[in-house]
C-alpha cells in the first residue's frame, strides 16, 4: 500500500487522456469497439507510470502499440478484402496447429524416461508453474526466474490498481446516471 | 603492533602500486607521501569501504594534522574498526600469507564502486579458492562465514563457487516469494513453492479478468465515453490540466450526515445544480485538500455502505 493511491491517481489520469485521445478520433463506436479502446488506453496508462522501468511495462507498451495500429487500419482501410485475407489466414493456420501437436505428442513418447523421485516431481510442478506464470505477464517469456518474481509483484500492484480505479469509476458512472 | 605495521605498510604499497598509474609522479612510497593528507585519507577510505556509491568524500580530515607514517597506521586501524568488513579481513589476513593477502586489497579497489551481489560471488570464488588452497578447516567447521560474502557455509555443503552462486541465487529468489506470498492474499499459510505459484497464478489471472470485465461494465455503461466522463469530472470541478485545487476553493459546508440517511441525502445534491458544492463540502472534512481524483477515487466499490466517514478513511488510506 505504499503508493497505491499515487499510482492510481496517475493511472487515472493518464487513462482519461488516452480515452479523449481515443474518442477524438471517431464518433460513434459499438459496443466493442469501446471496450477495446478502454482496454487499450487503460493498458497504456498502466504501461506509463513513470517510477519504474520494468520488463513487463515495456512489452506491455509494444503489445498495445501494434494494437492500436492494428486497429487504425482496420477501420481506415475498407473492411471486406482484408477482412477476407484475415479470415483465410486464420483458416490456414488450423491443420497446421494438428501438425505440430502431433510431433510433439509422439516426441514425448520417446523422451527418456522421467524420473519419480520426489524432488524432480517438485521441479517439475514448480516449472509447469513458471511457464504458465510466463504466459500471463506480458513480456515474460524473455525473463528468468528472478526478474520474473520481481515482476509479477509489479505486476499485481498496478493491476490491483488499475482494477479498484476502475471499479470506482464504474460505481461512479452509474450513480451519476442513475440520479438526472 | 608489528603485525599492524606490516600490514599497513603492504597495504599502502597496494595502494601506492594502484596509485602509481593514477598519478604521474615517482613510484616510490613517497608519492603518497606528497599528497595532501586529506587525500591520502580519501585513498585509505575508498578501498576498503566496499558498497558504498563513489560519492565525493567531504574534504575532512579528523584528526587535525596527519604527520604520515604513525597515523597512517593509526588511521587503517580505524578504518578496519569501521568497515563491516573488517573481522573478516583481520581473520583471512593471519591465515593467508602476504601473497593472498596481496590481491585483496586490488579485489576490493576493483569492487570499490558499487559492490553488487555478483561482484561478491566473484569475490568468494577467489577466497574459497585460496581457502581450499590452504586448509579445509573452513568446511569442516559449522556455521563458518567466508570472507567478503554474508552467505553462510553450512556443514557439510560445498563451498564450490558454482553451488555457492546457486545458493545466493535461490535465497533471493526464495526471499522474493516471501515478499509475492504477502501480497496474494491467503498465500501466508501455504507451505511449498508449487501452490503458491499456483495461487499467484490465479490471482493474476483473476485481476486480468476482471479488468476485462469492467472494462466491458465501462463501455456499456457509458454510451459515448466523452462526454459522460467530461461531465462527471465537471461535477468534481476537475479540470485535467491543474489537478490540485487550493483548499480556500471548498467554502460550502455540507451537513454532517448521518450514517443511515446518508443514501438518500447523498443523492438529492447530486440532483441540484450546484453539484461542485457537496463535494467540495466533503472535502472540507478532510483537513488537507482533496484533489478530484481523490474524491473520485472515494466512490468506493461498496455504494451500499454510503457512509461519508468510511469513505473518506478509504481515501486517506
Amino acid at each position: 500500500m505504499r503508493n497505491l493511491s499515487s499510482l492510481k491517481k496517475e493511472f487515472l489520469r493518464k487513462w482519461i487522456k488516452g480515452l479523449r485521445k481515443y474518442n477524438s478520433q471517431k464518433k460513434n463506436m459499438n459496443l466493442l469497439e469501446r471496450k477495446k479502446a478502454i482496454k487499450l488506453s487503460a493498458d497504456l496508462a498502466m504501461a506509463s507510470t513513470k517510477d519504474k522501468t520494468t520488463l513487463w511495462r515495456k512489452a506491455l507498451f509494444a503489445n498495445t502499440s501494434t494494437k492500436i495500429d492494428d486497429e487504425q487500419d482496420m477501420s481506415t482501410t475498407s473492411s471486406t478484402p482484408q477482412k477476407k485475407v484475415i479470415r483465410k489466414n486464420s483458416t490456414n493456420s488450423y491443420p497446421l496447429r494438428k501438425r505440430i501437436t502431433g510431433r510433439r505428442k509422439i516426441l514425448r513418447r520417446n523422451h527418456t524416461k522421467e524420473r519419480v523421485e520426489a524432488s524432480f516431481i517438485a521441479m517439475r510442478l514448480v516449472k509447469k508453474r513458471t511457464r504458465k506464470l510466463k504466459s500471463l505477464l506480458p513480456g515474460g517469456k524473455f525473463m528468468d526466474d528472478s526478474c520474473l518474481v520481481d515482476e509479477t509483484l509489479d505486476y499485481i500492484e498496478s493491476l490491483k490498481a488499475q482494477v479498484e480505479v476502475m471499479r470506482c469509476l464504474v460505481t461512479s458512472s452509474e450513480l451519476f446516471i442513475n440520479q438526472p | 603492533m608489528e603485525q599492524t605495521t606490516l600490514e599497513s605498510i603492504q597495504f599502502n604499497e597496494e595502494i601506492q602500486g594502484i596509485m602509481a598509474p593514477a598519478s604521474e609522479t615517482a613510484n616510490s612510497f613517497t608519492a603518497l607521501l606528497e599528497l595532501p593528507p586529506t587525500q591520502v585519507v580519501e585513498l585509505l577510505h575508498s578501498p576498503e569501504i566496499t558498497g558504498k556509491p563513489p560519492k565525493p568524500y567531504p574534504l575532512t580530515c579528523d584528526t587535525g594534522n596527519l604527520t604520515f607514517p604513525s597515523n597512517t597506521t593509526a588511521r587503517f586501524s580505524v578504518l578496519a574498526g569501521e568497515n563491516k568488513n573488517s573481522p573478516e579481513v583481520k581473520d583471512e589476513v593471519p591465515e593467508t600469507e602476504g601473497g593472498g593477502c596481496v590481491s585483496d586489497p586490488t579485489i576490493e579497489n576493483k569492487k570499490s564502486k558499487g559492490a553488487k551481489r555478483k561482484e561478491r560471488e566473484k569475490k568468494v570464488k577467489v577466497s574459497s579458492k585460496k581457502i581450499k588452497s590452504i586448509g579445509d578447516e573452513n568446511s569442516g567447521n559449522g556455521g563458518d562465514e567466508l570472507p567478503y560474502v554474508h552467505v553462510r557455509v553450512r556443514r557439510g555443503q560445498a563451498t564450490d563457487s558454482h553451488s555457492l552462486a546457486e545458493r545466493a541465487r535461490r535465497e533471493k529468489i526464495n526471499a522474493r516469494m516471501k515478499l509475492l506470498q504477502e501480497l496474494v492474499p491467503g498465500c501466508n499459510k501455504i507451505s511449498g513453492t508449487a501452490l503458491v505459484l499456483d495461487k499467484i497464478i490465479n490471482h493474476v489471472q483473476s485481476l486480468q479478468h476482471e479488468v476485462e470485465i469492467l472494462s466491458m461494465k465501462l463501455a456499456a455503461v457509458n454510451p459515448i465515453i466523452d462526454s459522460n466522463l467530461e461531465s462527471i469530472l465537471a461535477t468534481e470541478g476537475l479540470s485535467l490540466m491543474d489537478s490540485n485545487f487550493p483548499a480556500t476553493v471548498a467554502p460550502v459546508v455540507w451537513p454532517e450526515t448521518p450514517h443511515n440517511g446518508n443514501r438518500q441525502q447523498f443523492q438529492i445534491p447530486w440532483q441540484s445544480d450546484a453539484f461542485h458544492q457537496p463535494l467540495w463540502g466533503r472535502g472540507e472534512n478532510n483537513p488537507n485538500f482533496m484533489t478530484p481524483e481523490n474524491s473520485l477515487l472515494s466512490y468506493d466499490s461498496s455504494a451500499n455502505s454510503v457512509s461519508l466517514h468510511s469513505n473518506q478513511m478509504k481515501m486517506e488510506q
